[in-house]
């Protein structure tokens, strides 16, 4: 063991990093990014559910029992009718709905019941369960406090059988998250894969051979972007029968339109690898850009922390970035059955067919002759 | 006039790499480019095939511009480097810069570099100097019109080096123009006309006979330092 030559290599790593100042800059810039986001996105508290509240009781409990929401820390109520509130729980501006009956007090008198009707929208299982539980305990509360003084009066028994619009009562937070993640695990591997392998082509030197070759820049990225689609398409098939037959994802719609969800992320994953490998020189700056563009737009699609949580400036940069589109478009379809009738997926759709045009483009475009 | 290049002018930032470079090659000659490392030989012929644009002067190739498609579907562009795909077998790879360029022989432009039998050998596993005939075999696989060869025998052993030379001497009897840089003053010899290139500009023009007239000297090797000398 020579300690000379031990320096001799340590010497080496650190003059490296000195002429490489973008991995330096990078390794000092991306967590201070990274961890930012972590910040921003869990900095507030869990957005409070949203729950509709009608109030048709004759007696005095219903009222109680709004009174009782409205404080409560689990929920955040509006006063809604039937007639607005089945469309909302379905556009996702409500988390549930509460129906009291014109004879919820009455019931409870007679029969020690509290049986009012809960709606839940079923696709995030943590508003679900707040809901139920600050309907409980207003329920508990609010007959507590109606109740004559003096006690000797049983305590009334809360009746909630929520009626689910969509998932259900075994829906686990695994669904919530996998199904967007059978999209991002697709984007993010073949993004790695087309970038390395499109910079291998310039490093190799076969690219200069390419562009001195009849080839239109646009039949490179064209035919990349076509070779790459056809693995990439036996990928997302594997992907997702894994997730649904073997780990056994809930999944309310159409297969094959989570298929199609996948292959417009696998065309985007690929395009965006061929146009940022046109900014990177070697294989090892292709890579960097993954905690630079990969990672955060992973953070910011709503797949962990849903998009309205975020703080307003932070909302609208989620909102153009593509996998934020995708994570909508999984979560629509798998969560809740919705087809190509549905105009918000159609949306989902739109931008992320749009944007692999985009960067099918930049990429042609930014793909120079001059190679050296 | 193959190709016809006149007063061509490249800066690389502060770096002048051509400085006012004139030459005319016609049809069917084999022109050899000689200088040293950083002479502006590579950057010559990669501003000949439009790989960089030029900051002044004019470039003829072929009767058109250099990097029109027409232009390129007819030059072989041979690398310094053996630019191949290392997982792809040696005929994948003939094949494949056959099929870009429109079509070509690739059993005649294996067996022209000797390397039938190698034909589905990965060409990662071939040598260092098979992998450089591997190159030439894709460079001339579409039967081009024009070849831009650079340094193109750097690792090839003397027998090989010979023969290829006699192909190259075929394919120009044929018609074909070749463009070659070297700094082996054997190959020079064999070229029809010689360049002396030194800091982006040609030093002397001519024949290896009248080269060595030109300076006095017995050897190419003498006549080209002293005409180097003689230039600084």
């Amino acid at each position: 063991m020579s300690g000379r030559r031990t320096l001799a290599i340590t010497g080496r790593v650190l003059a490296q990093f000195r002429h490489d100042h973008r991995t330096l800059a990078l390794l000092l810039v991306a967590p201070i990014v990274i961890l930012g986001l972590f910040a921003l996105l869990f900095q507030t508290d869990a957005r409070p559910a949203v729950l509709g509240v009608i109030d048709q009781d004759s007696g005095p409990l219903g009222a109680a029992m709004v009174q009782q929401l409205d404080a409560s820390d689990l929920v955040t109520t509006h006063t809604t009718t039937l007639d607005l509130a089945g469309p909302a729980l379905d556009a996702g501006d409500l988390d549930g709905y509460l129906l009291l009956p014109a004879d919820l007090s009455a019931t409870a008198l007679a029969s020690g019941r509290i049986a009012p009707e809960l709606h839940l929208r079923g696709t995030d299982p943590a508003a679900g369960a707040a809901i139920s539980r600050a309907v409980t305990t207003a329920a508990l509360a609010a007959a507590a406090g109606l109740a004559p003084s003096g006690g000797g009066a049983r305590l009334p028994q809360v009746d909630l059988a929520p009626i689910y619009l969509f998932g259900g009562a075994d829906l686990k937070v695994l669904d919530l998250l996998g199904g967007p993640f059978i999209g991002l695990i697709v984007f993010f591997l073949v993004y790695v894969v087309t970038s390395v392998s499109f910079l291998r082509e310039r490093t190799l030197g076969t690219l200069e051979r390419l562009m001195a070759s009849p080839l239109q820049r646009s039949e490179i990225v064209l035919g990349y972007a076509l070779g790459f689609t056809l693995v990439a398409l036996v990928q997302a098939a594997e992907v997702l029968v894994f997730s649904l037959w073997i780990i056994g994802l809930h999944n309310a719609g159409n297969v094959l339109l989570v298929f199609g969800i996948e292959v417009l992320l696998a065309i985007a994953a690929i395009n965006l690898g061929i146009f940022l490998s046109t900014f990177a020189r070697t294989e090892f700056q292709a890579v960097q850009f993954i905690p630079l563009v990969i990672v955060p737009q992973i953070l910011l699609s709503g797949v962990l922390v849903p998009v309205a949580n975020e703080p307003g400036w932070l909302q609208v940069v989620s909102n153009v970035l593509p996998l934020t589109y995708a994570v909508d478009a999984l979560r629509a379809v798998m969560l809740e059955g919705r087809t190509l009738a549905s105009g918000d997926l159609l949306l989902d759709l739109g931008v992320l067919a749009g944007f692999c045009a985009v960067v099918i483009v930049a990429a042609a475009a930014t793909l120079r002759r001059e190679v050296a | 006039m193959a190709v016809e290049a006149i007063d061509v002018r490249k800066r690389f930032g502060s770096l002048t790499a051509l400085d006012g470079v004139t030459l005319r090659v016609p049809g069917g000659q084999i022109y050899g480019l000689l200088g040293p490392n950083g002479a502006g030989k590579t950057t010559l012929i990669r501003a000949l095939i439009g790989l960089l644009t030029i900051d002044g002067g004019q470039i003829t190739v072929l009767g058109g511009r250099p990097a029109d498609s027409d232009v390129l579907a007819r030059t072989g562009y041979m690398t310094q480097a053996p630019a191949l795909y290392g997982d792809l077998t040696a005929e994948e790879n003939v094949r494949f810069f056959a099929a870009i360029h429109g079509g070509g022989d690739v059993d005649a432009a294996l067996r022209l570099v000797h390397l039938e039998d190698r034909r589905r050998s990965v060409t990662a596993t071939l040598s260092g100097g098979m992998q450089t005939r591997l190159s030439l075999a894709c460079t001339v696989v579409h039967a081009p019109s024009l070849l831009l060869l650079d340094e193109p025998t750097v690792g090839v052993d003397p027998q090989l080096r010979v023969e290829l030379w006699g192909r190259f001497r075929s394919m120009a009897a044929n018609g074909t123009t070749i463009i070659v840089s070297s700094h082996v003053m054997d190959e020079a010899e064999r070229c029809d006309r010689l360049g002396l290139m030194l800091g982006g500009r040609f030093l002397a023009e001519g024949s290896a006979d009248e080269l060595r007239r030109l300076a006095g000297s017995e050897r190419l090797e003498d006549a080209f330092l002293a005409l180097s000398q003689a230039a600084s």
